[in-house]
């Protein structure tokens, strides 16, 4: 349930104006481009982008399925890890369909105890999916003309999936005015500190 | 409890009139206040806000042979970046009213503050990049949508879809590297926003695996459709006001 309030006011009236702040600065369309473009896009560097992105998506979808196999979820939450759950793996079979004898297998992960309760489950879908989507974003100005409409039509799902989940775990659906993209870098360093990607 | 029996809706089509026309309240409301027909206002919308819109659609004009490229990129990325500016206009000005109406009470009322915050920054952010190339705001007439809670919910569903799909359209087509990031950071805001209220109005807020991008003359038929941009003679006559809705 949306239920009415679960989100303070003062964390709304917060988020719109940092929100409404970063843009009016200038940041976000005015500013300098933050240090997310690669070189100038072509075919392996859209091979490298979707191979990064695979990697998440694959986290992502095994996320989902654990968590809807446990079967430990209740009511709407339980229903928004049956839909993203697919959405994901669509995700991941269109990108290993782009990269088709490149695309690595799926790696193993371990959740711990992410799954097993509504709360824990939500708390970490929140995180999964900013990431995901900061990763998009950021990834996304990388690629050539026809794979950037492509994963366009992946980042504002992403982005649905995001302010789902905040809002099912009681926060604000959309904090900010413009949504900031992550780099590479920084994905890699959030992923690492989950240790939900198994070593080898 | 949420009604769950729309849960499963697909990419269908939300911006149609009939989804928009709740109750038929557009076209009550062109009616009462022009005493016309929908034809006869169809007419008479193609000169005022149609004139704006079609320009809008209108392919940039060729570029000269010697003019190509950068500049050809510029112009395009400008006429984009004014298209964008036009749809949050649009839902700047609707967030707004409801709000000025007090309209909308608890979570629904929050998610108007919230999201038309966001709006208003991001027309504050075209209209700085654009500068003096940017478009002028039109002025707006929602025809009592933003005085009744439900019909208001299923509009803003309508205009956030309908913003998600524009922006996945032309998006990718802006040449420039900082505009296009700052794009795709609008557009996975107002994707967000399109699942916030579409949740408020029961329905799944991602229905499907990839969101479907719409190409610009069909966006602005869709705008157009909703007969939401007026002309500013005609606002000072019509403009929302609470009671009495219908002066006749």
């Amino acid at each position: 349930m949306a239920g009415d309030g679960g989100i303070t006011r003062k964390t709304f009236v917060r988020g719109g104006a940092l929100g409404a702040g970063a843009l009016a600065a200038g940041g976000a369309l005015a500013g300098g481009l933050p240090d997310l473009a690669a070189s100038a896009p072509s075919a392996s560097q859209d091979e490298a982008t979707f191979a990064y992105l695979l990697e998440l998506e694959d986290l992502q979808a095994a996320f989902y399925a654990e968590a809807v196999k446990r079967g430990a979820l209740t009511g709407e939450t339980k229903e928004y890890a049956r839909i993203v759950g697919q959405h994901e793996q669509e995700h991941v079979a269109y990108v290993r369909k782009v990269l088709g004898a490149q695309a690595k297998p799926a790696k193993d992960f371990d959740f711990g105890d992410t799954t097993t309760s509504d709360e824990r489950f939500l708390a970490t879908a929140v995180e999964i999916e900013e990431t995901g989507l900061g990763a998009y974003t950021g990834a996304a100005i990388n690629l050539t003309r026809g794979k950037l409409a492509a994963a366009t039509r992946i980042v504002s799902v992403e982005a649905r999936h995001t302010a789902w989940a905040r809002d099912l775990a009681d926060k604000n659906p959309a904090p900010v005015a413009s949504d900031k993209p992550a780099t590479e870098r920084e994905v890699r360093a959030t992923v690492a500190k989950t240790s939900f990607v198994k070593d080898g | 409890m949420r009604r769950r029996d729309d849960m499963h809706d697909g990419p269908e089509l939300e911006l149609q009139l009939a989804e928009l026309d709740a109750d038929d309240a557009l076209a009550e409301g062109i009616e009462s206040v022009w005493g016309d027909s929908r034809a006869d206002f169809l007419a008479k919308a193609a000169v005022g806000s149609g004139a704006l819109l079609a320009a809008l659609a209108a392919p940039a004009a060729p570029a000269l042979a010697k003019d190509k490229g950068k500049a050809k990129g510029k112009r395009q990325d400008r006429s984009i970046l004014n298209y964008a500016l036009l749809l949050e206009y649009l839902q700047a000005d609707f967030y707004t009213e409801a709000e000025r109406l007090k309209t909308l009470k608890n979570e629904s009322a929050r998610q108007a503050r919230v999201v038309g915050a966001h709006e208003r920054a991001h027309v504050k952010a075209l209209k700085g990049v654009l500068g003096g190339d940017a478009i002028k705001r039109p002025s707006f007439n929602f025809h009592g949508v933003t005085e009744r809670p439900q019909a208001f919910r299923r509009t803003a569903v309508a205009l956030e879809d309908l913003s998600v799909a524009a922006y996945a359209g032309q998006g990718p087509r802006i040449q420039s590297r900082p505009y296009l990031v700052a794009a795709l950071g609008i557009l996975s805001v107002e994707a967000r926003h399109a699942s916030w209220i579409r949740r408020l109005a029961g329905k799944t807020p991602a229905a499907s695996a990839f969101d479907e991008p719409r190409p610009k003359p069909e966006v602005i038929r869709l705008v157009q459709a909703t007969h939401f941009v007026s002309t500013p003679r005609k606002r000072a006559r019509t403009s929302s006001k609470r009671s009495p809705r219908y002066t006749g």
